[in-house]
């Protein structure tokens, strides 16, 4: 026991700057920089970001500023006497309106109408399948995969010619995609970090998310929701492909999915009708 | 405005009823203060397990790992890790805060800061305390049952939490313990709510008292309204446990019920956000205060700083929708909880115009509860700023989920909190304990404590930024991840920087109380009533009730003549 933990130690004592190390070539920014953005509309979220960053900054600089200012200028061995004030006079409260009408409306309102906008407009509004050409996709989460339902050539979800995949989602670019996803057993999150979104995957319960890619690609879906011991498992991977690739893989899948499903089994039968 | 006679009553003599059994209420806030310490620093081993984990995964924590996980060569395995954030969670929030914030300094302080003799049902505060304790053993059960403690996240969102996702006993355990803490936290906040109304010294209004006073009276206002809350949604997760009900299990297949999971989600955060500001709510009272007292200048806009106290209170209890906007709520529902989390951001303004203003022109007297309380402006200043971030739904809907959320809670909950909750145990340590802390190793105790603390928020924020999502045992499964892997080792040095402060902390406070170098009765020069009595303060408190003539915040009055301050038991000096 003993010796083992010493050994340990020692091991670790070695291994340590190994990790430290790993991955040096890489410059801070590029570090913490987000997941590359491949749909339409993530540019929105971002520069929303970057908005809120802006005014964060300034406001923050004021507190630190308003911090070391006074902490120089008035410590106790510059600045002997304080000066007596309930910061009660016409000029204080005037003051404190001003700084708050500043933060409320400058930048929580402005912030909070965009937001808005955006959300209402583009995020939450669905695509119509009858009018324009959207890719429908169903997603089953539960512990601790990822499957994906299209709705094969009749294009009528839950019927035997349906392409189902495992862990495995492939979309074509340039192309409204709508997903429409639920949980069979606990509380998922379906997480798309290369389009800045996530939504709940909820038992008993359909939410829904689509989304344009415009980058073809591989990438990964991850689980964001605690959902028990094998949470971090829960991955998926991507494929985004142009048009034509996409056209070729979905006529094999479909060959496949007719020559596999067995209408007999029910288990088969995981999907809903599309709402 | 004392509506009854206190009676002095004679000294306890056993150890059992003095130190054990106390209906004192000096004695109870000091039992919370060490059952507080005991659970942070549990707590605390739990987070520097977790961040081992992060940054060297497959690697055992020396001697601490060894000794957990002899099975596993000294790995944490995944279900112990999922197990530990939970822990390290419900144990800092509700076992650690909870008790340091409120039941030690809303114990100690109300009473001696009101001019009282005891709390007014001295009972009811001993009872308070003891089912704290049989809580926190409830939840310290749960790791030695056979599938160990609850693994659901602190918030235990069902159906996760449900039999169907954790079989063990230990999800039950700590559904209990957190019912049975609530009937505890019930207790004393409607102890506190009463003290604060009908013990007042006799000429004390509402903004004579200080500013800590209504920071533990919001939060004891909002523990009354929203404890219970919590507690129904408990009872019905205990409910579906034990009793085979159905509130929080949907009709899917795996999950047959009529009931909605999402239900718990609007319970628990209705309680949840409130939470965040009855954490919260004392530190702000004491950072205020300590601002005031060591500026040597009245609070700058100490009646805005109450009143910004009780709009957030208001506030806080109709914005817990933000929380929840991953769930896909009507978007109508999103805009109204967006603009109503976005006003919270007018009296927060308040309150750093107020710190700052009461800053300015003082003469700063830099001790270490000082250092502490300007640290807390600092935090809570990024804390709160990005929490905008969150309250826009757009945003939320990449961070949400992520470290960054984990970063941004811990500035506000933990930072903040921890900062205001330091600085008040080194201000009222004359009073508590007759001593003072060792200032030197204060100051490096904020200095180092500070640094640690930064490092792993802003870690954890740039983590989340890069779009690292939470409670995953090995993060770098994922290939967009492993460029974080440097970051996350910052945060795990941080982290470990700001347990090693810890111990200097544990040492200075143990060694203060040991060595027992008494104090004078007054060592800050402060004029608030607990000040007026000797220190330690004697088991009656007062031995005359106070009668209140001036403001808690008398302090550089020129027309003073051989202090710059005065009690508040002294007519106000005028020019
Ligand atoms: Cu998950
Ligand atoms: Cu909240």
């Amino acid at each position: 026991m003993v010796r083992t933990l010493f050994y340990n130690s020692v091991f670790f004592l070695f291994t340590f700057p190994a990790f430290a190390a790993a991955k040096k070539d890489l410059s801070f920014w590029e570090m913490i920089a987000p997941p590359e953005d491949i749909s339409e509309n993530g540019h929105l979220i971002t520069w929303l970001f970057n908005y809120v960053t802006g005014a964060n900054v300034f406001f923050m600089t004021l507190v630190i500023l308003g911090i070391v200012v006074f902490s120089y200028l008035y410590s106790a061995k510059r600045h002997k006497k304080a000066y007596y004030t309930y910061g009660d006079k016409k000029a204080h409260i005037l003051f404190v309106a001003a700084c708050c009408l500043a933060v409320f409306l400058g930048v929580d309102m402005n912030i909070t109408r965009i937001s808005n906008e955006d959300y209402t407009k583009v995020f939450n509004k669905p695509p119509d399948p009858t009018k324009e050409d959207v890719v429908r996709i169903e997603v089953l989460a539960q512990q601790w995969m990822w499957k994906f339902r299209y709705p094969g050539e009749d294009n009528v979800f839950n019927t035997a010619d349906d392409v189902v995949t495992l862990n495995d989602l492939r979309v074509p670019i340039n192309k409204k995609v709508y997903f429409q996803i639920t949980s069979k057993d606990v509380i998922h999150a379906f997480y798309i970090p290369n389009i800045k979104r996530k939504i709940d995957a909820l038992p008993g319960k359909i939410t829904w998310m689509w989304t344009k890619f415009m980058k073809a690609g591989n990438w990964e879906i991850a689980c964001a929701e605690m959902c028990g011991t094998h949470h971090y498992k829960m991955q998926a991977f991507l494929t985004t492909y142009t048009q034509d690739d996409f056209d070729k893989w979905y006529k094999n899948a479909q060959k496949y999915a007719e020559l596999e499903n067995n209408p007999e089994d029910p288990t088969v039968f995981w999907g809903w009708k599309w709402y | 405005m004392a509506s009854f006679e206190q009676h002095i009553h004679d000294k306890p003599t056993t150890f059992i009823s003095k130190y054990i059994f106390s209906f004192d209420h000096k004695v109870i806030g000091k039992q919370y203060l060490w059952y507080g310490i005991f659970f942070l620093l549990v707590g605390g081993l739990m987070a520097l397990l977790i961040r081992w984990t992060l940054a060297f995964p497959g690697h055992a924590m020396p001697i601490v790992g060894h000794l957990l996980f002899p099975a596993t060569n000294g790995v944490v395995p995944p279900d112990s890790y999922a197990m530990l954030f939970t822990m390290h969670g419900t144990i800092m929030i509700f076992f650690a805060i909870t008790p340091i914030l409120i039941g030690a300094f809303g114990n100690f302080c109300i009473p001696l800061m009101i001019g009282a003799r005891d709390m007014v049902f001295p009972s009811l505060n001993m009872m308070s305390f003891w089912v704290a304790v049989v809580s926190g053993l409830l939840l310290l059960a749960g790791l030695i049952t056979p599938l160990g403690a609850a693994a659901g996240g602190w918030t235990s969102y069902p159906t996760l939490s449900t039999l169907l996702g954790s079989p063990g006993v230990g999800q039950t355990l700590w559904t209990m313990s957190i019912f049975v803490l609530g009937i505890s936290s019930l207790m004393g906040a409607v102890n506190y709510i009463t003290t604060i109304i009908v013990l007042r010294a006799p000429g004390m209004g509402y903004f004579d008292m200080p500013l800590t006073i209504w920071g533990v009276w919001m939060t004891s206002i909002l523990n009354a309204i929203f404890i219970p809350v919590l507690g129904a949604g408990c009872l019905l997760l205990i409910f579906d446990r034990v009793f085979g009900t159905t509130f929080f299990l949907a009709g899917a297949t795996a999950t047959q019920g009529g009931g909605d999971p999402l239900l718990f989600q609007h319970v628990f955060w209705i309680f949840g956000h409130p939470e965040v500001y009855i954490l919260i709510l004392p530190g702000w009272g004491i950072v205020s205060d300590l601002l005031s007292f060591f500026a040597r200048k009245p609070a700058f806009g100490a009646k805005a700083t109450a009143m910004c106290m009780v709009s957030i209170t208001v506030l806080s209890t109709v914005v817990y929708g933000h929380h929840m906007f991953t769930t896909q709520m009507s978007p109508l529902l999103t805009q109204t909880f967006m603009t109503l989390t976005m006003t919270i951001s007018i009296p927060s303004a308040i309150f750093f115009v107020n710190w700052l203003g009461t800053l300015w022109k003082g003469s700063i007297r830099f001790t270490s509860p000082m250092l502490f309380s300007i640290g807390v402006i600092f935090v809570f200043g990024l804390g709160g700023l990005t929490g905008l971030y969150l309250a826009t739904v757009t945003t939320d809907l990449y961070l949400h989920d992520t470290y960054f959320v984990v970063g941004h809670f811990h500035y506000t909950m933990a930072a903040s909190v921890l900062l205001a909750g330091f600085a008040g145990i080194y201000f009222w340590m004359p009073k508590m304990f007759g001593v003072l802390m060792n200032e030197f190793w204060g100051k490096v105790h904020f200095w180092l404590s500070f640094l640690g603390l930064n490092g792993v928020f802003m870690g954890m924020m740039l983590a989340g930024y890069g779009g690292m999502h939470r409670r995953l045992y090995d993060p770098f499964v994922y290939e967009f991840l492993q460029k974080l892997i440097p970051v996350n080792t910052f945060i795990t040095y941080s982290s470990l920087l700001m347990g090693g402060a810890q111990v200097i902390f544990v040492i200075n406070f143990i060694y203060s109380i040991v060595k027992n170098k008494k104090v004078e009765d007054n060592p800050w020069e402060v004029g608030t009533l607990e000040w007026t009595i000797p220190s330690p303060a004697p088991h009656y408190n007062f031995k005359e009730i106070p009668v209140v003539k001036c403001g808690p915040h008398e302090l550089g009055n020129p027309a003073l003549k051989d202090r710059d301050f005065q009690y508040q038991t002294e007519e106000l000096v005028r020019g």
